[in-house]
């Protein structure tokens, strides 16, 4: 099987992708400011020389098929065959396909899907259930495939890939269509392009930029879908889904990373990457274990570069702040330093923290001196109103003092911690965060 | 390489094969296992590797004579696996060993007696040793390091023959341990799970019944797994166990155990004497110690700093940073003491600007709404008793044991 094609990796459509890149003013298309040229999104001959396929360091044999043992590599401690799923089920195929689809969907399946009226609401002509186009059909995700019956036709390759991307994520601040929807849709497409990843086994910078897009659409949705949930639990099935494969894209991109420096590759954005990984270990949903480790052996092994970043520095002072209970420096930190991806991972822990803190309060304050809601408002980031709101949830009650002013009571006996049905109350400031996003 | 004649070659061949052999005739494992230690530098074993080096046919040498050509399966890959270390091509040498230990775990299958355990120990040490190695090789010539994960599987088999009601299950703990050891390498923790899963649950293993020596490794390994997890009591437990068993002239071994034990027992509010840390060279933890007897937030943090790579290599680090909690108690607690002497009457009653100037005077930036969160907290976590009113900005003290002790209970 010959694996180096160097010649037919130019995608097929430069000019559409990189103008689909100039319009896009999404948060996920939008490059850290540092990055040298935001619109090198098309493989430029930089990618020849690397060889976008990936060079593994026994490339020397790349005639003989790979087989399942050195594969094996590629995958994240901990991280076990889950993955099998992303590569269509099948535990023990040794060989790694290079697709060859020039279209965001194979042309067998769109027709399929066309005959069977199985469309996504982006994918219809016109709003026709039947009818869809190369522009507009994409790739879906399938759990079952087998390796043997996939032929290089079905899949895509790299460039096609980023540019399946890109369009996807153009979808995702569209307002056109309830947030949920939109989600689901790209949710289960860019499941399909990691399917698609992974089977043909491409690392490299290229591979990265497309996974770190991918973990920015988990992570983002992970704090939109909670503003939808304004009903009933933030935690919906689709909210759970969503983390699962936020965490299973970022250990896809942590091998990458660590696949890369053996190849003498930095990466720009690993640090605040592997921030994101910290804030898993918030709160009580915390999971203490992902992937099988613990956080303290994951930091044990990480290089000392990565450690010692602005980013995961950061993160790692939240961590702290949040185990030993300083509830005051924490939201004064978060206000400082985080960007908008870490703000949406902590977020999940937020209310938890100001639950706590109304019960420090409330409890060793003294009787007779209320503390100021204007006060509390400033420490806990929250409008006076939902923070009225707030202590109610949590069995405190509020009053008024001599000067008007409104102010919480102490040694109140009711409180408890509010159990579930949290909402997602403005964090003040986070206009700011939003805004230094954008430049 | 000293001058060998052929003649002499051919006589240190026989004479190996003839020991060994005979070792497997008299069920003599203290032989045998002298013979297998193929990294070690013994006179024997380096003379015979010279020896091999002459004589290009060795395995006719063992073939040619039935009372070694029996366990000429054995002894081939073996003779290889030696000759291939001594000139340094550590994969070729690794790749026979494990050929010759597969098919030494045949044999001692068969054999009824668990007079060959000694032997399978240096077996297990010496496949994890030459696997490593192996594995440096690989990586400097930037090929996939896959050995020592193979020794990981060949002595997951062995921890599987051991596994049964005879004589020879005493073996497993001393495989489980090597299992450790390389699964930490790897850095694949997770793996240990099952094999402690088999130890402590198992009813064919009573745990009393191993050698001293492997319960004290056991502890110490699973006791630093619960410092990842910070299960403090049970790491406390599995620590203490084996440092209160470990030989004390093994002074190596004593050390590894206290650089976990130590943070573990600063968790539960025990302090460590400078005497022990300087004894056992873990002066490291000597400033964090002193920070805490002090109430010194700034030098835990520089401490912390100074010494962060060590502790973040060892795990230990996201349990050190906690200790801040234990030191605002202290300092809180001085500051309590100091107005004792001045005014005792009034000593309860700390102005919360008096802790913002202790806290500038220590170079940290802290502003006073921050001191009463924290104070508020402290209050909360019952690590101070009393509490703190908002307008006169002032914490006042329980009048009875406003400091409760923390009782060997995690902060």
């Amino acid at each position: 099987m010959n694996r180096r094609n160097k010649d037919d990796h130019r995608s097929d459509d430069p000019s559409s992708s990189s103008s689909a890149s100039n319009s896009s003013r999404s948060y996920l298309n939008r490059d850290k400011p540092s990055h040298k040229n935001p619109n090198r999104i098309i493989p430029d001959s930089t990618m020849a020389t690397q060889g976008w396929r990936g060079r593994r360091p026994d490339a020397a044999e790349s005639d003989v098929p790979l087989n399942r043992a050195n594969s094996q590599r590629f995958r994240l401690q901990g991280q076990h065959d889950d993955d099998d799923e992303e590569r269509g089920g099948c535990g023990s195929d040794p060989r790694f396909i290079v697709g060859t689809c020039p279209f965001m969907c194979p042309e067998k399946e769109r027709l399929q899907r066309e005959r069977l009226r199985d469309l996504a609401v982006f994918e219809r002509l016109d709003g026709d259930p039947a009818r869809t186009s190369s522009d507009l059909a994409v790739k879906k995700f399938c759990r079952t495939i087998s390796m043997k019956d996939i032929e290089a036709s079905d899949v895509r390759p790299l460039p096609v890939l980023d540019r399946t991307l890109n369009y996807l994520l153009d979808l995702f601040d569209s307002s056109d269509h309830p947030f949920v929807t939109v989600h689901d849709f790209i949710f289960d497409r860019t499941r399909s392009i990691r399917q698609d990843l992974s089977m043909q086994n491409i690392i490299g910078d290229q591979a990265i930029s497309l996974y770190e897009k991918m973990v920015k659409f988990h992570v983002i949705s992970h704090h939109k879908l909670r503003k939808c949930a304004t009903k009933g639990p933030p935690t919906s099935p689709m909210h759970h889904l969503n983390m699962e494969q936020l965490i299973k894209s970022l250990a896809s991109l942590y091998n990458l990373y660590d696949i890369n420096r053996k190849l003498d590759c930095d990466c720009e954005n690993e640090a605040e990457f592997r921030s994101l990984y910290i804030f898993l270990h918030l709160g009580s949903q915390g999971h203490n274990h992902i992937m099988g480790e613990s956080l303290s052996f994951w930091l044990s092994r990480l290089p000392p570069s990565v450690i010692r970043s602005k980013e995961m520095l950061f993160a790692r002072t939240i961590l702290r702040l949040y185990h030993v209970g300083n509830f005051w420096r924490f939201f004064y930190c978060i206000s400082k330093e985080a960007t908008y991806l870490q703000f949406c991972m902590i977020e999940t822990c937020i209310n938890e923290v100001r639950a706590e803190a109304l019960a420090c309060i409330n409890h060793g304050g003294y009787k007779l001196h209320p503390y100021p809601l204007k006060l509390l408002c400033e420490i806990l980031k929250m409008k006076e109103s939902d923070l009225e709101y707030f202590c109610g949830l949590c069995g405190l009650e509020t009053s008024v003092d001599e000067m008007g002013n409104r102010v919480l009571s102490l040694k109140q006996t009711s409180f408890s911690h509010p159990k579930g049905g949290l909402n997602t109350y403005d964090y003040s400031g986070l206009e700011q965060l939003m805004r230094e996003m954008k430049i | 390489m000293a001058y060998v004649s052929m003649g002499e070659a051919h006589r240190r061949i026989t004479d190996y094969l003839t020991r060994f052999s005979d070792a497997i005739t008299a069920q003599n494992a203290a032989s045998l296992r002298r013979l297998l230690a193929v990294t070690s530098d013994s006179h024997l074993l380096l003379s015979l590797a010279d020896a091999l080096n002459i004589v290009q046919d060795s395995n006719r040498l063992v073939k040619q004579n039935e009372k070694f050509g029996q366990y000429g399966e054995m002894l081939v890959p073996l003779l290889r696996a030696l000759q291939c270390y001594r000139i340094g091509q550590l994969v070729d040498s690794y790749s026979a060993f494990e050929k010759f230990a597969n098919a030494f775990i045949q044999e001692f299958r068969n054999w009824e007696t668990a007079w060959a355990l000694e032997a399978l120990y240096v077996i297990a040490y010496e496949i994890r040793v030459l696997a490593e190695r192996a594995d440096r090789e690989l990586a400097s010539s930037k090929k996939t390091t896959e050995k020592l994960k193979g020794a990981g599987s060949f002595l997951m088999k062995v921890f599987g023959v051991l596994a049964g009601k005879g004589p020879k299950r005493v073996g497993a703990l001393y495989i489980t341990c090597q299992l450790f050891k390389i699964y930490f390498k790897l850095g694949t923790v997770h793996l240990c799970r099952s094999v402690i899963r088999s130890i402590e649950t198992a009813r064919i293993f009573d745990f009393e019944e191993f050698p001293s020596r492997d319960k004290v490794t056991y502890m110490y390994y699973t006791g630093r797994l619960e410092v990842f997890n910070e299960n403090f009591p049970a790491a406390d437990q599995k620590l203490s166990y084996a440092l209160s068993h470990c030989i004390p002239y093994h002074e190596a071994n004593l050390r590894m155990i206290l650089k976990y034990l130590i943070p573990v027992k600063l968790s539960l509010g025990i302090l460590a004497l400078d005497s022990m840390l300087e004894n056992y060279n873990l002066v490291e933890y000597k400033d964090i110690v002193r920070a805490l007897r002090q109430g010194d937030l700034r030098l835990l943090r520089y401490a912390l700093q100074e010494n962060e790579d060590r502790f973040l290599r060892s795990g230990v680090y996201l349990v050190l940073e906690k200790l801040e909690l234990q030191v605002y108690r202290r300092l809180i607690k001085k500051i309590h003491v100091i107005q004792k002497h001045k005014d005792p009457s009034k000593a309860h009653q700390i102005k919360l600007e008096v802790i913002v100037k202790a806290m500038n005077w220590l170079e940290i930036e802290m502003d006073i709404d921050e001191v009463e969160c924290i104070v508020a907290m402290l209050i909360y976590k019952n690590l101070v008793k009393g509490y703190f009113a908002h307008k006169s900005k002032v914490l006042v003290l329980s009048k009875q044991d406003p400091f409760p002790k923390l009782n060997g209970k995690p902060v």
